[in-house]
């Protein structure tokens, strides 16, 4: 007795037993696997249908008859293996590429066969050829080493490689030739009933057999130059997966610490919050996330397809659904950029002016006043994230820049320069004016706060601070080593503090300054116009002579020789090189 | 090499032209075609004309229509269209090339053994 089914066979009614629909769904499923790669399939496979079904109502002379597994294989003999459907492309091609596809023939499958959890390490045992207890060792090493990602490219791999179902699959996953002449002998060994138990013994003879024939027709130059070529691409693929499958990874860790659960205290959350894009960080993370995941998935993907041949396609609505999520990342990133591009429109300024009682007759101690609460920033322009006392989170730079100028006035002044970014001016301006930085004049000593704080939703927008120090003209200026950092880049300003010129008593003269104690300093460059002062060029040999017309003078010191004449032609030998000059 | 291998090559090789050369003179519908295939003993089994005949009707080579057949599924009947007609003008004229090629090296060939 036989439990039966009904099946629709390109439009056709049949009663069929249980087991030989089984055989037929597994026979149908088998030429879908081996046209993988051909145009039309669906087209193909009703035309297949159409033919099963017509043969089978020649056979059946009632209505009330019912198939059986006999009549099936009557089908599948006059039908042929699902080999027998594959078109060998080089026949028909317009440019053949004989043997491409025979003498390495390998391809990755999954050996469920002989798996532990889902065949993917057997399968690339047999793939790459070496023990499968090996590529186990690695994978376990791998994700030990890698504290668990590994996993995901292990799950991936089982997901996307194909499982070794037909014996055709499992030839090809032995790297044995699926030949014309290999299924002619099949098709009189009979086919393998792909649902029941793989008959291993017949398997083992087969895949025997076919291995001493593939290998000895693998003998040959040519196939070996094209081995190489088939080994080089595959090398390709497998960059390919490890590149991306290593970002992959990189990413997913970074989304669950960072994004989601805050575990990692990176640097750019700490920017992130502060820059007030308008999103919650999670959200950006995700749109990042997605942004850049997605393009190297499909890289994955493709790394994949090239080492598996008949890899399943993830299907267009999965593809098109990345895509759309991809557009919409990018298009989200990009609004916030635009959005926080316009915060940072326009720069607003507020200006503090406070008195120094300074007068010409007096000396004014500069120095900068630090707190190692605040001291901490390799970039002067970062703006960093702290506690502050009342426990509220506050932002703080180093960016303060100091300016020292002279002035006409009989008193010196101080002031205090906030700039920021905003939408608009208004916004600009309230931003700079919520900039706190302090100073403090105690008796002829100026302390500059080397700091500035900020709340934390005014955001980062270029926050800025510049101190400018009028003094009048006549008056000394002792300015503190610490404040060399901090008025390095003020020329543009117009500073007169020179360089290097910290620790010393110092004149301040009309727009610019004299020091008074400074050990007398060779100026750097060799100035054309020193020659004719010579109280700057003590311990040198000059030497000046000539007659009536020639006006001839020669200097030489420690950087160099210089000779002379007529002030129109001159020779000049230093570190520089040497320099000819004739008018 | 393979001499099955070759063998199953050679036949396949020619198939295409046989397929366009059975619909010349009169549309055919699959089982017709492989009949007279079959006959030939050019065909073992069925399986390799499907994808063959979509990819020629797919090249603009053949077109089909369907008919309806007593006591099994609607029959595809194929036929050749002008492009096909001109492809297969060719294929015969290359054929009768080869043919004639093929006579000459084959005799000469024994010629030089005897």
């Amino acid at each position: 007795m036989n439990k039966t089914v009904n099946i629709n066979l390109a439009g056709i009614f049949f009663h069929i037993d249980e087991d030989a629909f089984t055989k037929l769904q597994h026979y149908l499923e088998a030429i879908k696997r081996s046209l993988t790669n051909t145009q039309g399939r669906e087209e193909i496979i009703a035309d297949i249908e159409a033919r099963i079904a017509e043969l089978f109502s020649e056979k059946t002379k009632t209505d009330r008859q019912v198939i059986s597994i006999r009549e099936v294989e009557e089908v599948i003999a006059i039908m042929g293996q699902p080999e027998d459907y594959m078109l060998d492309e080089e026949i028909f091609e317009d440019e053949p590429s004989y043997t491409r596809s025979k003498v390495t023939g390998k391809q990755l499958f999954r050996d469920t066969d002989h798996s532990y959890v889902g065949g993917v390490s057997s399968g690339l045992g047999h793939y790459l050829g070496i023990q499968s207890i090996w590529v186990r060792l690695l994978w376990i090493i791998l994700t030990l080493a890698s504290s668990g990602a590994f996993i995901l490219i292990y799950i991936a791999l089982w997901i996307f490689v194909p499982e070794a179902k037909t014996t055709a699959d499992k030839l090809s996953m032995r790297g044995e030739a699926v030949n014309i002449s290999n299924i002619e002998r099949k098709i009189r060994e009979g086919f393998d009933d792909v649902s029941g138990k793989v008959r291993s013994v017949d398997y083992e003879k087969y895949g025997n057999q076919a291995r001493t024939g593939a290998s000895s027709a693998a003998k040959g130059f040519g196939s070996g130059i094209l081995l190489l070529l088939n080994i080089f691409v595959k090398l390709i693929g497998i960059l390919i997966i490890l590149i991306a499958g290593a970002t992959l990874i990189g990413l997913f860790i970074a989304l669950f610490t960072v994004g989601t659960f805050g575990i990692i205290d990176a640097p750019w959350t700490d920017y992130i919050e502060m820059a007030g894009i308008g999103a919650p960080l999670w959200a950006i993370s995700l749109l990042t996330f997605f942004a850049v995941g997605i393009p190297f998935f499909f890289l994955f993907i493709l790394g994949l397809k090239i080492l598996v041949r008949k890899l399943k396609s993830i299907g267009t609505p999965a593809k098109l659904v990345l895509l759309g999520l991809w557009l919409l990342s990018i298009i989200g990133l990009a609004v916030l950029g635009v959005k926080q591009a316009t915060q940072r429109a326009f720069e607003g300024e507020v200006v503090i002016t406070e008195v120094l009682p300074i007068t010409p007759q007096d000396t004014l101690f500069l120095a900068m006043k630090y707190n190692p609460d605040y001291s901490s920033g390799a970039y002067k322009t970062d703006l960093k994230l702290k506690f502050d006392e009342e426990d509220n989170k506050i932002m703080y730079s180093t960016d303060v820049r100091l300016v020292v100028k002279s002035t006409k006035d009989s008193t010196g002044r101080i002031e205090i320069i906030k700039t920021a970014d905003g939408s608009d001016y208004k916004d600009a301006k309230q931003r700079a004016e919520n900039i706190r930085y302090a100073t403090s004049f105690l008796g002829n000593e100026l302390f500059l706060n080397s700091y500035f704080t900020a709340n934390l939703n005014d955001h980062y927008r270029d926050q800025e601070v510049r101190v400018v120090v009028y003094l009048p003209e006549g008056s000394t200026l002792y300015p503190d080593e610490n404040i060399a950092s901090f008025h390095r880049s003020s020329d543009y300003y117009g500073n007169i503090l020179n360089y290097d010129q910290e620790g010393n008593y110092l004149k301040i003269a009309e727009n610019s300054v004299f020091c008074e104690s400074c050990p007398q300093t060779e100026s750097d460059t060799w100035d054309e116009d020193s020659w004719d002062n010579e109280d700057e060029f003590d311990g040198t040999i000059d030497f000046e002579g000539g007659d009536s017309t020639d006006n001839v003078k020669i200097r030489i010191n420690g950087k160099g020789i210089n000779i002379n004449k007529d002030e129109t032609n001159k020779i000049r030998i230093s570190r520089d090189g040497v320099e000819i000059q004739n008018n | 090499m393979n001499i099955e291998n070759t063998k199953a090559q050679m036949r396949k090789g020619v198939l295409e032209y046989c397929i366009l050369s059975v619909l010349r003179d009169n549309d055919a519908y699959v089982a017709e075609i492989l009949d007279t295939l079959k006959d030939a003993k050019l065909l073992v089994v069925e399986g390799t004309i499907y994808p063959l005949l979509t990819r020629l009707k797919n090249a603009g080579l053949l077109n089909y229509r369907w008919e309806e057949s007593t006591g099994g599924p609607p029959r595809k009947y194929y036929g050749l269209t002008d492009t096909g007609k001109d492809f297969l003008k060719e294929l015969t004229h290359t054929w009768d090339e080869l043919q004639t090629a093929v006579a000459i090296v084959t005799t000469q060939k024994n010629k030089n053994h005897e």
